[in-house]
């Protein structure tokens, strides 16, 4: 049987800008009503009494848990604390991550030294090393910021080395034909190929962050988000945990959002979503 | 990548043409190891002579070693033996350029940032080197697009990019792997008949690669055949159309008889490497 295949423009080519806007409009309704979905579902379990709403607290009862948290000021402490901690921490751990991914990316002898040793590490989980920072920076702040710096340096370190050493040797050849030397080779070529992997791996870091300070603050419950969620738990304040662990997941969410606006910032050459796959 | 660096001094120091040649290729070979397999022996022994302001084109079958030969001479490879010297005057930060056959151009710059990257680690004032960019884009045909990424050009023009990078280093020795390979038959004549200006302009030492022997019977004072891998010359013929020559040396009866040389020596020597191909499987 013959057919006919005819070409003809569509939607986005007749109304570029009204297909756009359509789409932003689309991703961002799309980007919340899973949210919502998920709220309303679970608001519908509990009034339906499909599980006890006394250990499975519904949303409508986080309002009044939000409240007595935010009036004797327990809630703006334990986020300042959290975020505090999380992004020095982050901050530390993802310069020093870049930095050495960068120097062992571009140096074969310093992989050889110390790829082994370092993957080594990698695999412990960091947690296991609470009680030796706990002995060494003393129970708080340092401890914890430090720990999620190790934990943070880890991710990071991986994804810039590999991210380097993946350049393509054509880049790297046409830079030695301009002679360049090993700052030129960092400036002109290392960095920006290497920059757009160095992102997704700043994100998955910045998600892992706040996944480190949620576990630390659980174990040594001194103070923040964690703590909140743990004293929740034990006093039976369900609705406190609930709260907490929502605040989590707006600030996981956002700080992953804020590194990859960021990164868009550097990463201009590059359309954003560009994957194509059969509809 | 430290071959470039220990170069011989120029021979002499008149303004005299030196008799030395620029570059010389004495029994150079080149292997490739690679990991699981056995010694690709891709190249010589090889021993080429190319004076001084020469222009030579290298033909020869696919896979044989020309580009190879190529980035020994940039001081990218290293010969697996024997020696290959080239003469700078020291004169120059980037004494060699090249044009390499993926391009080699940076998709995060742009257009004219790439163009300018030579000239900008050279340390020239950013006045000058606009002018010098803004002229070799607009001989390139480029101007239009000074502002693009790569990602948004045709593959013609990527290749356009990277000739106007090499270019603009303006460079003691220029190297080019079939610079014009992705362009249309029309476009092509028109940069070939752009950098036989150029060159007879401002004459300087190119090694040319290409599969076309038009174009190298057009472009070279010389042209070098090269056997299937492992690459040697097989055939070194002058060509000798008076300079300044343009486009209209295609009908002369000679070129057509030069051709038809290049062609019955080149021939058995396609046949031979695509052979060879097939039997390793
Ligand atoms: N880095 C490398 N590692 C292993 N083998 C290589 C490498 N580079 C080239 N070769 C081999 O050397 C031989 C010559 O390669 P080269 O690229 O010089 O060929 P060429 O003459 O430029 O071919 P073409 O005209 O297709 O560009 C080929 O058989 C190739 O497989
Ligand atoms: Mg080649």
């Amino acid at each position: 049987m013959s057919s006919v295949l005819t070409r003809r423009p569509g939607a986005a080519e007749l109304h570029p800008v009204r297909t756009r806007r359509r789409w932003t409009v689309t991703k961002v309704t799309l980007g919340i009503a899973v949210p919502v979905l998920f709220v309303a579902v679970w608001q519908l379990i509990a009034v339906l009494e499909w599980v006890d709403p006394f250990l499975y607290p519904p949303p409508s009862r986080l309002g009044p848990g939000l409240a007595a948290l935010w009036e004797d000021g327990r809630l703006v402490d334990a986020t300042v604390t959290s975020v505090r901690r999380v992004i020095l921490g982050y901050l530390l751990g993802a310069v020093a991550g870049v930095v050495i991914g960068f120097l062992m990316g571009m140096s074969r002898v310093l992989r050889a030294a110390l790829e082994p040793f370092s993957w080594a590490w990698y695999t412990v989980p960091k947690l296991a090393l609470l009680p030796i920072f706990l002995t060494i920076f003393g129970f708080g702040d340092t401890s914890v910021v430090v720990l999620i710096a190790v934990t943070v340096y880890f991710f990071v370190w991986i994804s810039v080395m590999s991210a380097v050493m993946a350049v393509p040797t054509g880049y790297r050849e046409a830079a030695l034909m301009l002679r360049v030397n090993r700052w030129e080779m960092f400036r002109h070529v290392l960095l920006p190929a290497a920059l757009p992997e160095i992102f997704v791996g700043l994100r998955i870091a910045a998600g892992v962050s706040v996944l480190m300070l949620v576990g630390i603050e659980f174990v040594i419950s001194d103070q923040g988000l964690g703590f909140l969620i743990e004293q929740g738990r034990t006093l039976l304040l369900l609705e406190q945990s609930y709260v907490a662990i929502v605040l989590v997941a707006l600030i996981g969410y956002l700080f992953a959002l804020l590194v990859k606006l960021i990164g868009r910032l550097f990463v201009r050459w590059r359309d954003e979503d560009n994957a194509i796959i059969p509809s | 990548m430290d071959q470039i660096d220990h170069l011989t001094a120029p021979g002499s120091t008149g303004e005299e043409k030196p008799a030395a040649p620029r570059i010389t290729v004495r029994d150079a070979t080149r292997s490739f190891v690679t990991a699981g397999r056995s010694a690709v022996h891709a190249m010589g022994p090889m021993d080429l002579t190319i004076g001084d302001d020469e222009f030579l084109c290298v033909v020869g079958p696919s896979g044989c070693g020309k580009s190879t030969l190529l980035k020994i001479i940039a001081g990218l490879l290293a010969p697996s033996s024997g020696e290959v010297a080239i003469n700078v005057s020291g004169e120059h930060r980037i004494p060699i350029a090249m044009v390499f056959q993926d391009y080699g151009i940076y998709p995060w710059k742009t257009v004219r940032a790439n163009v300018d990257l030579g000239l900008r680690l050279t340390g020239r004032p950013s006045a000058e080197r606009r002018e010098i960019v803004d002229d070799w884009l607009a001989r390139l045909g480029l101007t239009e697009f000074a502002d693009a990424y790569p990602g948004a050009l045709s593959g013609g023009m990527r290749q356009r990019v990277s000739v106007a990078r090499a270019l603009a280093i303006d460079p003691e020795v220029l190297l080019m792997d079939e610079p014009f390979a992705a362009l249309d038959a029309q476009l092509r004549e028109v940069l070939q008949e752009e950098l036989l200006a150029i060159w007879q302009a401002r004459r300087r030492t190119v090694v040319f690669v290409t599969h076309s022997l038009e174009e190298a019977l057009l472009l070279g004072d010389r042209v070098v055949v090269m056997s299937a891998r492992p690459g040697r010359v097989i055939a070194d013929i002058n060509v000798p159309f008076e300079r300044p020559r343009t486009g209209a040396v295609r009908t002369d009866a000679l070129f057509a008889k030069l051709r038809g040389e290049l062609r019955t020596s080149l021939q058995p020597q396609v046949t031979a490497q695509f052979d060879a191909g097939k039997d390793k499987r």
